[in-house]
């Protein structure tokens, strides 16, 4: 058991020493996209106004804004995936379990549709 | 267990640990970009030749940082209530196992049907068997049946103890003459280690706690075993 977490800190990569985007899921898209949207931010600022000072603050807010909501779109999508896998696991566990049973979904299923007929 | 010069959580075991996981995560993420931030204006501050001596008011900035900082603290409050919640959930547990601290070893009693109950102590280094992890292992393991819910009843006989299983996100205080419940579910077999984690005399870093959990059968097999 000593051995089974040390490839993942091997892979780690800690950003600010703290975020590590290796192995927490949807970090990696979020910083990417994040630093593709500050450098859209801050290099169109520029090119519109010529003002170095300011298109760097527009680059920093684009960096956190796009991260942000990059971050939050993934994690909602990626809650919605792990909660159809358990539903998916449950349901393939009661079919092993109940499989020819009175508790077989599938059963109640073609007797109804026997019924309908 | 931890593996060496680990920083971060283990593995989760349970699905509760596993929503912990994810509000770290969360959490993590948010303070990555306000640390970014407050890194960007304090350069920002030291590297401009701007000076304003005259400040009456600020009406805008502070607006902002009124603001923001409120929205932020909503954005980790509700992960945080909702993870809460679902820790209170009620899910009819299957099997109820009591764990009575003592110094310096644990009681565990299953009692649901049959008066099982032993001591579970931690095997001395140097009785311990090459390949066992030094301190962190027991003579009589904590056996649970794998995706079972499970209630834990903890309490203590003389001195406050705590029930801790990082992997499982169970940490609970045992008290002389309280009970407190706890729930988790096994969502994989293998063997968890945790230590006791409230100073409780001499011996309070050599009273560990392993939970193995096994598939059914095998508990029932183990159980029988155990009776016998």
């Amino acid at each position: 058991m000593a051995g089974e977490g040390e490839p993942g800190s091997e892979k780690s990569f800690k950003l600010l020493g703290i975020l590590d985007v290796q192995n927490i899921p949807c970090a990696r898209e979020s910083v990417l996209y994040g630093s593709l949207g500050s450098l859209v931010a801050g290099l169109g600022h520029f090119l519109a106004t010529s003002r170095v000072r300011r298109s760097f603050h527009f680059g920093m807010g684009g960096f956190v804004l796009t991260t942000l909501g990059c971050w939050v779109y993934c994690r909602y999508n990626h809650a919605k995936l792990r909660i159809q896998q358990r539903i998916i696991q449950e349901g393939m566990r009661n079919k092993i379990l109940y499989e020819s049973s009175d508790f077989d979904p599938e059963s109640k299923q073609n007797k109804s549709q026997g019924s309908h007929s | 267990m931890a593996h060496p010069l680990q920083l971060g959580f283990q593995d989760a075991m349970s699905p509760i640990m596993e929503e912990l996981l994810h509000f770290h995560d969360h959490t993590l993420m948010i303070v990555f970009l306000i640390s970014t931030m407050v890194l960007y204006i304090i350069t920002s501050m030291m590297t401009t030749k701007l000076t304003h001596t005259n400040t009456m008011n600020a009406q805008e900035v502070e607006i902002i940082w009124t603001i923001l900082p409120a929205i932020v603290l909503i954005t980790i409050a509700l992960p945080s209530l909702r993870v809460l919640y679902l820790m209170d959930e009620i899910n009819n547990p299957y099997l109820t196992i009591k764990a009575m601290g003592h110094q310096w070893c644990w009681t565990y009693e299953y009692t649901d049907y049959e008066n099982l109950e032993f001591d579970s102590y931690m095997i001395p280094t140097q009785d311990l068997p090459k390949g066992y992890f030094r301190l962190l292992e027991v003579d009589h393991r904590m056996v649970v049946p794998m995706e079972s819910p499970i209630r834990m009843l903890i309490s203590a006989e003389d001195v406050l103890h705590s029930w801790a299983m990082p992997s499982l996100g169970v940490k609970t205080d045992a008290i002389p003459g309280r009970l407190n419940q706890t729930t988790f579910t096994m969502t994989r077999p293998g063997i968890f280690y945790g230590q006791c984690s409230e100073i409780c005399g001499a011996n309070h870093s050599f009273m560990p706690i392993v939970v193995e959990s096994i598939p059914l059968k095998h508990f029932e097999n183990w159980s029988s075993l155990m009776l016998s």
